[in-house]
């Protein structure tokens, strides 16, 4: 990329500008990180009382008693299996549809990429209550296939469009000198299609992962009260259990996220995500 | 990569107009939609004539539960259950607080977003790169987390009383206001708008910017010419995704807002389990659904409109 | 040859640190007005930097650059009288071709009609007005080329600035536009400054040119100069063929030595008797290069490369070499010509 090499050579002088990015800048961070500094201290707190500044006193007790309530740690399994689950299934239903969008052109190509994003411009509450009289037809409350099919449903656009442009990306002219070179139209995708868009494809990965792991409002309204993910867990505890605890599972909450957004950073903020909201 | 290479590399990589129909393409494509098909549109069908009078067939259950089910009695439809919603007082309140939030929200995203964005890419630097960074955060997050934390932080006990009492006001907490579900949304919205504008500003080739610096103009100037119009998708991308996710939101509302008036995707789910008057929940689903459907109309013309200026449509 | 009016160009002492790395280290040039001077080097010889010093999008570390007799040294690039033709053109997609050659009078807040007349000019001067309502990416890459300079004219710059003008473009098509750049250039009488790794081009269109190495500029003159009397074994190698021999030149032979003895391949004949001054060659290999052959010729002190165009002889022919002019030098700089 032509940026990467020299940053450019614009200053601005004016005291204005300088004066408003600082306003900015601490808006900027009393606006986002002051929340979740707040609740994250609160999981190492042992008491805190407004209006004071700091809690009473510092401790790990609360941690290690979130892993003794069972069904906080059983949302904590079911969280951790659903999640991987939603993403495999997603990956199975949409790279086929993401590889033929972008390689092969079929009747309703473009009909079909405007379906998905206009399923997207129905309130997701809206659409999680009348799913419900499907589900009862089909009686899929309460059960783990109930869950991930509604996960599922918030992953496809993330699994279509930007595996999509992955492989849109990957200039023909590689594949055609592999198929020139004698390899099999599988073992072309296998080795050259696939690895190229393999990046994409793991930025969506790691978008619905996170999506299905954080995705409450389905979940809750499927699930409950048979099945709970950590999400939907915490519309529970939020009443019932001290602010400490509810800390303590955020944390937990972000864990996952940190890490998978942490490995895949590179190629999220460099321009996957853009290239795939686009209607090719 | 440049805009020159994408398109040259879209040209390449799939069939235009003119290119065969390939069945194995279309089978391979099938699976998404039907389930989304299935699991979106069967109920959104099913709800769409709820919501004109079909309590028969699959809407038979809902309509024995639910109250206030208003039935077509024999006419091809009813739009009684509209009229019931609309002229329902809570409704002009719940629909000026709807319209109002997710605009100020996508506005204020949209600032927050194109500055980080036009700082990031312009001046790079430490600041930049935390803002950045930061802002991401809430994406790690999920809502519920985060609604819970800004409400305890914007709370009674909250940092933000806190830091003001010790400047000796008394502010009232900002909880239960539109507000605070303002900053709520701002707050989830940003990531994605990050995100998406700031990849939109970095795919400008450096060769742009310096050419309108040697032909003269101003940063402003370059900005508002060079930037923003290459920049428009992105820009419109994000417009699109945060109004129509705010329009339809519901755990913030929930719990950052008043009770009345309150957002649509609240009182959807009041009317759906609270009040089980499961017709006019669909309906007022719908009304939020045109909105967002008129929102997203715009999106896809302007996808459009600029595939065309740049020839690859 | 120093300035006479203070007009053209000036850099005095430039000095560039990028990336931790000193790339340009007291760099001095001198461009009178209406000259047109190439910066000819390899990639990595400091010459695109030494451009954008000019063009102003990189501050010197310590030194001045001078145009039109002002010192912009340290002023922006939206500031200076400079206009510059980026490598890729850099063309907005956005806009059309009339409205890329309109921005730098748009932001001068030029009177609208006063603008369509000197966009008008300009587009008509590169042949372009047919295509004015095109946008960049319908039109051909020799076009859009076309389009860039044409920005660049229309802000009636005092020194033009070309970045490897013709490296996107197809051989064929290079020839021509060189030509019609060197013809505007005349014409118009714009002070130019063009970066290129292609010595064939600096030495077609230039008045002078200063070949650079690891940035420095090692000869600064007219290409028949830099032809003739190479100043260092660099320059000698990079323009023009060049047949390389260490050892010691005398009388047309070569014996042992540690010059390094330059040949150019015009310079060496072949005939089947021997003349005064040449050796017995044997001829290994003919090569036709189109409207002449290169010769590979074997004598008994050094292997030598001819370029003949008449009475060309055979591989396995045996006969005599003799070399006309010989350039000789010592540590890297020209001792003597012979």
């Amino acid at each position: 990329m032509a940026n990467d090499v020299q940053p450019l050579n614009l200053h601005t002088k004016s005291i204005g500008v300088k004066a408003i990015l600082l306003a900015f800048s601490i808006f900027m961070l009393l606006l986002i990180v002051g929340p979740l500094i707040w609740l994250a201290v609160h999981a190492f707190a042992v008491e805190w009382i407004f209006p004071s500044y700091l809690p009473t006193g510092w401790t790990l007790e609360w941690f290690r008693k979130v892993f003794e309530v069972s069904a906080l740690v059983s949302a904590i399994k079911n969280s951790l299996i659903i999640s991987p689950i939603v993403v495999i299934v997603s990956a199975v239903i949409c790279l086929p549809a993401a590889y033929a969008s972008a390689r092969y052109n079929y009747w309703g190509r473009r009909t079909f990429l405007i379906m998905m994003f206009a399923s997207n411009a129905f309130p997701k509450i809206g659409l999680f209550a009348t799913i419900a009289t499907l589900y009862y037809f089909l009686n899929l409350m309460g059960t783990i296939v109930g869950v991930i099919i509604v996960q599922v449903l918030g992953t496809i656009i993330f699994m279509t469009w930007i595996p999509a442009a992955a492989f849109a990306a990957v200039p023909k002219s590689l594949e055609e000198a592999a198929r020139d070179a004698g390899a099999s139209k599988f073992r072309v995708f296998r080795t050259i299609t696939l690895r190229m868009a393999m990046p994409g494809i793991l930025v969506a990965m790691v978008m619905s992962f996170i999506y299905a792991f954080d995705e409450a409002q389905g979940t809750y309204l499927v699930g409950a009260p048979s099945i709970y993910t950590m999400p939907t867990a915490m519309y529970a505890i939020v009443e019932t259990y001290p602010v400490q605890v509810t800390a303590v599972f955020s944390i937990l909450l972000t864990i996952p996220s940190v890490l998978l957004i942490g490995l895949a950073r590179k190629h999220i903020i460099g321009g996957q995500l853009a290239e795939g909201f686009q209607i090719k | 990569m440049s805009a020159s290479v994408t398109n040259q590399v879209a040209k390449e990589s799939f069939g235009s107009k003119d290119s065969k129909l390939s069945l194995l393409g279309f089978f391979m494509a099938l699976p998404p939609i039907l389930v989304l098909g299935i699991f979106i549109g069967l109920p959104i069908g099913l709800a769409f004539f709820l919501s004109i009078g079909y309590t028969g067939g699959l809407n038979e259950v809902i309509s024995i539960i639910g109250q206030d089910i208003r039935g077509r009695e024999g006419k091809l439809f009813t739009l009684q259950a509209y009229k019931d919603v609309i002229a329902d007082p809570r409704f002009a309140g719940d629909l000026k607080t709807t319209l109002i939030v997710s605009s100020v929200a996508t506005v204020f995203v949209l600032i927050f977003s194109i500055g980080i964005g036009l700082l990031q890419r312009l001046r790079g630097g430490k600041l930049s790169s935390v803002l950045t960074a930061l802002s991401l955060t809430p994406l790690f997050i999920p809502v519920v987390i985060s609604s819970w934390a800004l409400y305890t932080f914007y709370g009674s006990a909250g940092l933000y009383r806190t830091i003001f009492q010790s400047f000796g006001l008394d502010i009232p907490q900002i909880t239960s206001t539109m507000l605070a579900v303002i900053i709520g949304s701002i707050w989830t919205s940003l990531p994605f708008a990050i995100l998406m504008v700031t990849s939109g500003f970095q795919s400008i080739p450096n060769a742009l910017i310096e050419a309108a610096q040697d032909a003269g103009a101003s940063l402003i100037t370059i900005i508002r010419t060079v930037m923003l119009p290459l920049a428009l998708i992105p820009i419109i991308i994000v417009a699109t995704f945060t109004s129509i996710g705010v329009l339809g939101s519901f755990t913030i509302p929930f719990f950052l807002g008043p009770n009345q008036p309150t957002m649509f995707g609240v009182e959807i789910t009041n009317f759906f389990t609270a009040y089980n008057r499961p017709q006019q929940s669909v309906v007022m689903a719908f009304i939020v659904f045109a909105a967002a459907s008129g929102i997203a109309i715009s999106y896809i013309w302007a996808n459009f409109r600029s595939a065309k200026e740049s020839g690859r449509v | 040859m120093a300035n006479q009016s203070g007009e053209g160009l000036e850099l005095v002492g430039l000095r560039k640190i990028l990336g931790g790395r000193v790339i340009i280290d007291d760099l001095n040039l001198v461009v009178n007005k209406g000259e047109m001077v190439s910066l000819l080097g390899p990639s990595g010889c400091g010459k695109t930097t030494t451009l954008r010093m000019i063009a102003g999008f990189l501050i010197p570390e310590s030194g001045k650059v001078f145009l039109a007799g002002k010192d912009v040294t340290e002023i922006g690039p939206e500031k200076r009288p400079s206009a510059m033709v980026f490598q890729n053109y850099a063309l907005w997609p956005h806009m059309t071709v009339f409205k890329n050659v309109a921005y730098p009078l748009k932001v001068r807040k030029m009177s609208k009609s006063e603008i369509e007349k000197r966009v008008h000019d300009v587009l008509g001067l590169v042949n372009l007005m047919h295509h004015k309502d095109s946008r960049p990416a319908q039109i051909s890459g020799g076009e859009q080329q076309r389009v860039a300079l044409a920005r660049a004219l229309v802000q009636e710059p005092d020194i033009l600035l070309l970045d490897e003008p013709l490296s996107n473009l197809d051989a064929k098509l290079r020839v021509k536009v060189r030509e019609d750049i060197r013809e505007l250039q005349r014409r118009l009488g714009i002070t130019t400054v063009i970066v290129t790794h292609d010595q064939d081009e600096a030495l077609s269109i230039s008045d002078r040119i200063a070949v650079m190495n690891d940035g420095r500029i090692e000869q600064f003159s007219t290409p028949q100069e830099l032809y003739d009397a190479p100043q260092t074994e660099y320059v000698a190698n990079f323009i023009g063929s060049l047949n390389r021999v260490t050892g010691s030149y005398e009388n047309g032979a070569i014996s042992a030595g540690s010059d390094v003895i330059g040949i150019r391949p015009e310079d060496v004949f072949f005939s089947k008797n021997q003349v005064p001054g040449s050796v017995a060659a044997t001829v290994t290999l003919v090569v036709p290069r189109g409207h002449f052959y290169e010769v590979y010729l074997k004598r008994n002190d050094a292997e030598l490369r001819a370029f003949i165009s008449s009475e060309v002889p055979k591989a396995g022919d045996a006969g005599f070499a003799n070399i006309t002019k010989a350039l000789i030098y010592r540590d890297g700089k020209l001792v003597r010509t012979a």
